[in-house]
Parts: structure tokens; C-alpha cells; sequence
């Protein structure tokens, strides 16, 4: 698809032109904002905001928490208590900034993470998954405590593990004043947000409510009923796709809840799409798919010559949890080694998995050819991402796949499973089926044997990558927004 | 001079249809696991099943028409043909009544043949000996197959240079065909009948406006009442060109009839009416490739700056070697030193060796590698059998492996220089020389 086809440019300047004349107002809710993040929804909702901004759109942003330093110049960036963000537009005389305190001890989880239920809780629960997925990888591991440790269903490799290794763990970000409790219980939180949200947005002026993930539409949705606007619901992921065969009852309730009451649903990915149809029994044509933009950035080389690296290098990068597939990483990674002995296997990230994961690799006696650094951010993901010959996501169930982009801004080439939202937007990869392991060990193979496959990958996926901006997901998204604005929101429920 | 030609000209107009018949062997998706293995090179069902269909859809219905409108035209209505060897090879295992149908038409002695690689290969760019040896091939077949010698040339998907130009007269073929580009032609016609340069070898040129008004835009020139172009407006267009034009050339992938536009878009109709709508005027005629090659006069030499062929909107090489994927495989297959010059033994137990490795040459393999874009990108995956160019790549170079591993394994094999066949095929060529 040619995005620039829905992009109105200037062409003198070369801009893009704002779509809308008279400005609409959103009211948009959140959970997160970068730069206190904690995977993908918080930098898809900065993504999304400038480039609607961009569009003349004006949007007053919700979050529960602020932490003094976000930058949200191109909007009105809110704390559930309507205090502004320093960084943000003044919208006028209706609040307060916020100042907080920088150095206030603060843990916490990732925003997606599952259930939010204590240490002990997710053990017991995971028990019963982890048992068939440890199973299937090394008996021994069965009992593992550790391996039945739970995760989050972040992007990036944080997880539980992670959390429990620094501090005891509490909900999500805070000040320490908001709760006394420390959100022990993720529904609580949620509830207050509603609360807080509803007593104080429900006097302002807006044209549409825009809710992301199933934290914020409980809010969303009593704000839509308190003041008849129009409300849109936005799926970064689903509890499902999190989650697998453990799903949260309440969450899935609260997610079906917010997707059946909203007047228009928008998914990341058809392939979201379709999992909103057959998980929540919503009619197609109530869901839109907006897929996530990239800012394409430009990376040297020279990390490259840093460490001395192995001639191959193929790099999984990814909570190491069923949802990811890394078990098929190392099953394919050992019909690749007899094949191509200098090749080093990078499994990034930590996870419920990664125990028997690593027991695995023990058992097929692969260890010289695997490393396993944990979970990596800044230098050293950037080192990793430029290093790797290869970037695979054996994703079983991936909303988006936001990694798989960040590898090709770094000019790797990349694998995907065609059970991803981004091999919906990324023509040029090698997509196979997660299960498939034999054909991913082809393609692996002949990617490693054959540089002028890697180049021809990596440049043409770095073309497509231009054209994947956010102007293209915010034309989509206010065509969302015309059209609640214009239907009888009736018709929909 | 012929009646009714205008002033000045010595030949009346004629229009020069010719139709270009190849399919190649597609390769089976090939793993690297299945190197060593016995597993096929060629999918030999999805072959037998396209040459059957195309057969049904396009060849044999489009051959029928042809031979009535020969026969209601006695001798005024006159086409030309190129068949390469793997589609007659293909045709005579799977759908021979497509072949015998061809054969009727050859039999009618208003039909030519082109000459050109038995194998719809690139040899031209890379292995001059291979070439020849394949376009002896071709000649031999048509000679087996149809009882014609071919006397004009065209090469794997018109490609063509100076250089090809001049292998071709040295092979003594007195015509070949290239597209008509403009920016090659600058203020020359494509009408007009030229010469390669320092040889008496005419170059006929194809008219890429109207080839592709039948090619690309039958469709989109739907009338009022929702028919496609009709005969009489196309002609129309023909005719206004009387006084500026020697020769029209229309060069057409056969399969446009029937199989690229369906029977219900009306082109059999559009093929029926054409030749009473050209010969409607009195000045034009049918001439086939043979006889313009023979009987028109060049107006000059024709230097082709730059490589040209007609395929995609580039009309250059681009489409076979425009991205590192397609040049490494088309370097490595034409390496001879990688199969250890076992391709070259011609003994009778390595024949088959030989036959795979040309069957690999076929240009469609590499033409599935191209990754680009837009409208020429679309083109592309409508033939190809694969997923995407980079699976294409893949299927191809595990084959490669595998057929160099077996090259390798009948090295005891006394290898026969290439250089004594290519004479003795080609002694019919060389009388014609000067």
C-alpha cells in the first residue's frame, strides 16, 4: 500500500498538510508515557499523539501517573489528577502543573503486565501453563520453581523476573502519595483512574474519547456515558495474545466490557483484528486497523567493531515467554549449527522460559553457540541489533511486532512469523510459520550463506520502513474519529 | 513497385504480428535440507498442469482461429511465431494437441518461426559459446519439429545490444528483433526497418504504443457500451500511419489471448475482425518476420546505445539483474569452473547434467528473484510461482548446491570441449557467411 497517498503534501515545503481545518479535540486515556515506559504502548501513544498533532488535532492526554520530566510539547499531557505535565501544552486556565520530586524510590512493573497479581499468586497460577510448556522442553525442569515464574506481556523483556531481582514489586509507577497501598491490586488502580478521570474531565469540551488497552476503558467508558461523546477503543494487545491459554478472567471481561460498549474499536493489525472477532465476538466492521509507525533512525556501524563477534551472529530478542516462540529459536538453531559451526545464537530477554530454555540449549549440547545476555536496553541493544547478520521473531501470537522494525532501522535483515501483525506491513522479510522449524532452519541457513539475500532484505525493508511513518496511522485514525463523530453511536452497540 | 503505394515508397505498408510462445520448467521449492536428497529440481505437476491449462485456454482455441482467418485470407493474413524449446518439449508431453496444432499452422506456409535459445536463457549476457550452442538447438528443433529453418532471430525476452546484434548476423540470420525505444530511436521511427551496424542484418523493430494498447490496455478502452477495443478502431489507428511506416511491428506474449485477457473480454473477437479491419484499407498488408527481413530495405544503421529489452517499464536488463540476489545466481550458474567443467562433457551419461544445467539458465528463474515494486512488481508475482523473491532465491541456489554436489560426483568424466559441437550445428549457418 503507498501511504503517501493519504498523506496531503505541500509541495513547495514538502509538509504535510493538517488534514482539518477546525481543530477536533480528543480526549485521549493512557497508561503510560515515555519517558517512563515500560515497552511499547507508551511510545506508540507519543508516535501517534505528534503526528495527530501534526494534523491539527488538539489532544488532552491522560495518564494516571507523572513524573515531572515528559516531554508532550505538541498536547496537554494530564495526570489523573488534572495536574499538566511541565512539558506539555497549557491548554489554559483549567490546571495546575505538576512538580514532582525527582529521586522518589520508584519500582514497577510494566504497564501490560498480565495479571498484577502477587509473586505467589502468579506462581500458583502459572503452574498449570508452565507445566505443559517446561514439559515439553526438559522433564527436569518441571518442578523448577523458577521456571514457573510469571510474566508480563511487555515488548521488550521485562518481565516479573526482572522486577522480583531489584525491589519487591509493586504495581506501576507512583509518587507514593496517590495510594497507600501500592496498587497491590491492578483493579483498584484501575477503578481509581475511572474515578479520578470521570469527576474530572467529564466538564470539559471534546469531540471523542479515545481509550488505549484495557486499563484505561472502564474510564473510558463512564466518561462516554457521563457526556454522550463518542468513544474509541484502541488494542496495542489482547490479554489473549499475552496471556495465551492463562487468561485472566477479569481482564477478559474488562477488555470485552470496553470493546463492546466503544463506538469503534482500532487494532494494530488485521491480525489483531481477527483476534477481536473470534476472542470477543465483535463484528468486523466496528474495528479499524491502524498499524504502528516508525521513526526510522540512522545507526553507525562502528558498534560492530567494539567486541569481537562470532563470524554469524542470529539474534532473538523478546521476553522469553510462550507468546515469543523461543523455544522454536533453539530447535531451529540446532539444525542450523551442523550446517554452520561459526554461528552464534544471541537469545536476549528474560522470562518464565528462560530456565528450560536454557536447560535446552544444555541438553542439545548447543551451549558454545548460544549466549543469552538477559534483558539489554540503550548501547546494548543497539550493539546487538547492529551486530546480528539476522533478527528473528518465531512469534506465536504477536500483535504488532514493533522489535522486528527497530532491527530493520539497524539494517539487519528479518525473520518474522506470519502470525504477527508487522509481516502485515513488512513485505520484505522471510515470514514462515512459528511452528515450522525446518523451513525457518532453510531460511536462516541461506541468509548466513548468502550476503547478497541479507542486502537486498535489509535495503528494500529499509524503503518500506520510510514509508511506514505515523502521519499514515494518524490519517487513519481521524478518519476513526469523523466517523463516530458522524454515526449515530446506537447503531454500533 | 507495387500498386496503390504511395509516392517515394517501394513496398507497401505491412503489419508484422508476431507471438511469443515459452514455458519454462518451474523448480519445486527446494530446501536446504533436500540437498543430497533425490527430490526433483522441477515440480513436475504444477508444469504438467500449466502447459494443460494455457494449452486449453490459449493455444489450442487461439490456433484454431488462426488457421480459419489463414484460411479465409488466403494467403493475405500472416503471422509469426517464436517457440522455445522447453515450451515444444513441455507441449509434447503433456498437451500434444497443442503441439500438432502449431504444427497445422507451420503447415500452412503462412506462418514463420523465429529463431532463439532453445533454453529462453541469458546466455547472450554472459557464455557466447553457450549461446550459440543453444540457439543451434533451437534450430534443429524447429527444423524436427515444424520443418522451418528460421531465418530472423529474436533474443530471450529481446534483448538486445550491438553486440547481440552482430552475433546474430554471424550466425547468418538475416533479420532480428528488439523493442522500439524511443530514447534509443531519439527522432526515428519505429516503423521503419534499420540495419545492425557493419552487417547486412536487418533490425525489426517492435511498436511498444501499439503492442501494448492490445497487451496491457485492451481492457481499459472500453467504450460506451462497455465493449473492449474493437478491431476497426485499433485499425484506425494503423492506418494513420500510411505514408510513415514500413513495417508495424506488434510483438505479443502469445498468452494474451485467452489466458492474460480471458474469452469474456472479448479479444478472439478483436482477433477475428483484425485482419479485415487492417486490410480494409488498401495500402496495408501482413508481412512476416522472414519476409520484411528479406524484402524491406533498411534506412540505416541502428547503434544501440545501451542494452534493451521489453520487459517492465525500464525496458532494460533490470528485470533479470536488478537487485545482488539475481546477478550472484546468474554468476554462479554460469561459472563453469563451479561445476568443474562437467557441464561441458557432452558424453551420453552426463547429457542429462547438461540438460538440467540449461534447463537452470532459463531466464523465469531469475525473473522470480526481482523485488521490485509498483506495477512491474505486480507483473512479476502474477508468474511467479513462489511466495516472494527472496523464497525464489532460496529455492534456487539449494538446487545450485545440489547440482554442483552431483557435477562434482561424476568427475571421472572425460570432459569433451564445447567448441566442436558448436561448428557442427552451426555448418548450415556458415555457407551463408561471407
Amino acid at each position: 500500500m503507498d501511504f503517501a497517498l493519504y498523506a496531503p503534501y505541500n509541495p513547495n515545503t514538502r509538509e504535510p498538510v493538517p488534514y482539518i481545518r477546525s481543530p477536533m479535540k480528543i480526549l485521549m486515556l493512557g497508561w503510560e508515557y515515555p519517558p517512563h515506559i515500560a515497552g511499547g504502548l507508551g511510545t506508540a501513544c507519543q508516535g501517534l499523539t505528534t503526528a495527530l498533532a501534526n494534523q491539527g488535532i488538539d489532544i488532552h492526554f491522560v495518564v494516571p501517573q507523572l513524573f515531572g520530566n515528559e516531554q508532550a510539547a505538541h498536547m496537554s499531557l494530564f495526570d489523573a489528577e488534572k495536574r499538566l505535565a511541565v512539558g506539555s501544552q497549557d491548554p489554559g486556565p483549567i490546571s495546575q502543573p505538576v512538580t514532582v520530586a525527582t529521586g522518589v524510590p520508584t519500582s514497577r512493573i510494566p504497564a501490560f503486565l498480565t495479571p498484577y497479581w502477587s509473586p505467589e499468586q502468579f506462581k500458583d497460577a502459572l503452574a498449570a501453563i508452565t507445566h505443559q510448556h517446561v514439559a515439553s522442553l526438559n522433564p527436569a525442569l518441571r518442578k523448577d520453581p523458577i521456571a514457573r515464574a510469571l510474566i508480563d506481556g511487555e515488548i521488550c523483556g521485562i518481565d516479573l523476573l526482572t522486577a522480583l531481582e531489584h525491589e519487591q514489586p509493586i504495581l506501576r509507577a507512583t509518587d507514593g502519595k496517590s495510594s497507600g497501598r501500592y496498587g497491590s491490586d491492578i483493579f483498584e488502580e484501575v477503578e481509581r483512574f475511572t474515578m479520578q478521570v470521570v469527576s474530572r474531565f467529564a466538564n470539559d469540551q471534546f469531540d471523542v474519547i479515545h481509550a488505549h488497552d484495557w486499563m484505561t476503558f472502564p474510564a473510558g467508558v463512564a466518561l462516554s456515558e457521563s457526556t454522550g461523546r463518542p468513544l474509541v477503543v484502541h488494542i496495542h494487545s489482547l490479554e489473549h495474545d499475552r496471556s495465551g491459554l492463562l487468561v485472566n478472567p477479569q481482564i477478559n471481561e474488562i477488555e470485552r466490557f470496553g470493546l463492546s460498549q466503544a463506538d469503534k474499536i482500532v487494532a494494530v493489525s488485521y491480525f489483531t483484528k481477527r483476534s477481536i472477532e473470534i476472542h470477543h465476538h465483535i463484528p468486523g466492521r466496528k474495528i479499524s486497523v491502524v498499524h504502528n509507525g516508525v521513526y526510522a533512525q540512522e545507526v553507525g556501524t562502528e558498534a560492530r567493531s567494539r567486541k569481537s563477534w562470532p563470524k554469524h551472529v542470529v539474534l532473538f530478542l523478546g521476553r522469553v515467554t510462550f507468546q515469543k516462540g523461543p523455544d522454536y529459536f533453539v530447535e531451529v538453531a540446532s539444525k542450523v549449527i551442523p550446517h554452520i559451526p561459526d554461528v552464534l545464537f544471541v537469545l536476549a530477554g528474560t522470562g518464565d522460559m528462560l530456565p528450560a530454555v536454557k536447560e535446552r540449549v544444555r541438553q542439545l549440547n548447543l551451549s558454545d553457540n548460544f549466549m543469552f545476555p538477559g534483558f539489554t536496553q540503550g548501547d546494548e541493544l543497539e550493539e546487538l541489533f547492529s551486530v546480528a547478520d539476522l533478527y528473528v521473531m518465531p512469534s506465536v501470537s504477536e500483535p504488532f511486532g514493533i522489535t522486528a522494525l527497530e532491527a530493520i532501522s539497524f539494517d539487519t535483515p528479518v525473520i518474522i512469523s506470519k502470525q504477527s501483525g508487522v509481516s502485515e506491513v513488512i513485505e520484505h522479510a522471510l515470514k514462515v510459520d512459528f511452528w515450522d522449524v525446518d523451513r525457518m532452519a532453510d531460511l536462516i541457513i541461506n541468509a548466513l550463506q548468502h550476503p547478497e539475500l541479507r542486502h537486498d532484505l535489509a535495503a528494500m525493508a529499509r524503503e518500506e520502513l520510510k514509508r511506514l511513518h505515523w502521519d499514515a496511522a494518524a490519517l487513519k485514525t481521524i478518519e476513526v474519529y469523523q466517523d463516530v463523530s458522524r454515526e449515530d453511536p446506537a447503531t454500533w452497540r | 513497385m507495387e500498386i496503390g503505394s504511395p509516392p517515394g515508397r517501394e513496398t507497401m505498408p505491412a503489419v508484422c504480428l508476431y507471438f511469443q510462445v515459452h514455458q519454462p520448467y518451474r523448480l519445486n521449492r527446494y530446501s536446504y535440507f533436500d540437498i543430497g536428497s533425490d527430490k526433483e529440481y522441477f515440480d513436475t505437476e504444477l508444469n504438467r498442469s500449466i502447459i494443460q491449462k494455457v494449452s486449453e485456454r490459449c493455444y489450442v482455441p487461439t490456433n484454431r482461429h488462426l488457421l480459419q482467418l489463414i484460411r479465409r485470407y488466403k494467403g493475405a493474413f500472416k503471422v509469426t511465431f517464436s517457440i522455445t524449446g522447453t515450451a515444444v518439449e513441455q507441449m509434447k508431453r503433456w498437451a500434444p494437441e497443442a503441439l500438432s496444432s502449431f504444427q497445422e499452422l507451420a503447415a500452412t506456409g503462412c506462418v514463420d518461426f523465429l529463431g532463439e535459445t532453445y533454453y529462453h536463457s541469458l546466455a547472450a549476457l554472459y557464455d557466447k559459446d553457450e549461446w550459440c550452442e543453444q540457439v543451434g538447438l533451437h534450430s534443429e528443433m524447429m527444423a524436427r519439429e515444424f520443418g522451418v529453418r528460421p531465418t530472423v532471430f529474436r533474443n530471450t525476452e529481446l534483448l538486445y545490444s550491438d553486440e547481440i546484434g552482430r552475433a546474430a548476423a554471424a550466425l547468418g540470420f538475416s533479420g532480428i528483433l528488439a523493442e522500439g525505444i524511443d530514447d534509443v530511436l531519439g527522432w526515428r521511427s519505429p516503423n521503419f526497418v534499420y540495419r545492425v551496424p557493419e552487417t547486412e542484418t536487418k533490425v525489426l523493430l517492435r511498436n511498444h504504443k501499439l503492442s501494448d494498447e492490445i497487451g496491457f490496455r485492451f481492457v481499459s478502452h472500453k467504450d460506451g457500451d462497455g465493449r473492449s477495443l474493437t478491431a476497426k478502431r485499433y485499425a484506425s489507428w494503423i492506418h494513420s500511419l500510411t505514408g510513415n511506416a514500413d513495417l508495424v511491428g506488434l510483438f505479443l506474449d502469445y498468452e494474451t489471448f485467452g489466458e492474460h485477457l480471458g474469452k469474456d473480454t472479448g479479444i478472439f473477437e478483436f482477433l477475428n475482425d483484425l485482419p479485415a479491419s487492417v486490410l480494409a484499407h488498401q495500402d496495408w498488408r501482413f508481412s512476416t518476420a522472414g519476409e520484411a527481413a528479406e524484402h524491406l530495405q533498411a534506412s540505416s544503421e541502428l547503434s544501440f546505445p545501451r542494452l534493451t529489452s521489453w520487459a517492465d517499464i525500464s525496458r532494460d536488463d533490470s528485470t533479470w539483474r536488478g537487485n545482488r540476489m539475481q546477478n550472484s545466481s546468474l554468476l554462479r550458474t554460469y561459472d563453469r569452473s563451479e561445476f568443474s567443467g562437467q557441464v561441458d562433457c557432452l558424453q551420453e551419461s552426463t547429457r542429462s547434467m547438461v540438460e538440467t544445467w540449461r534447463r537452470l539458465q532459463t531466464s523465469d528463474h531469475y525473473y522470480y528473484m526481482s523485488t521490485k515494486g509498483g506495477g512491474d512488481g505486480v507483473v512479476h508475482q502474477y508468474f511467479s510461482p513462489f511466495e516472494s523473491p527472496y523464497d525464489a532465491f532460496i529455492s534456487f541456489s539449494n538446487v545450485m548446491k545440489d547440482f554442483t554436489r552431483r557435477c562434482r560426483e561424476c568427475q571421472a568424466m572425460e570432459p569433451l570441449p564445447v567448441v566442436g559441437r558448436v561448428e557442427e550445428i552451426f555448418g548450415i549457418y556458415q555457407g551463408g557467411e561471407k
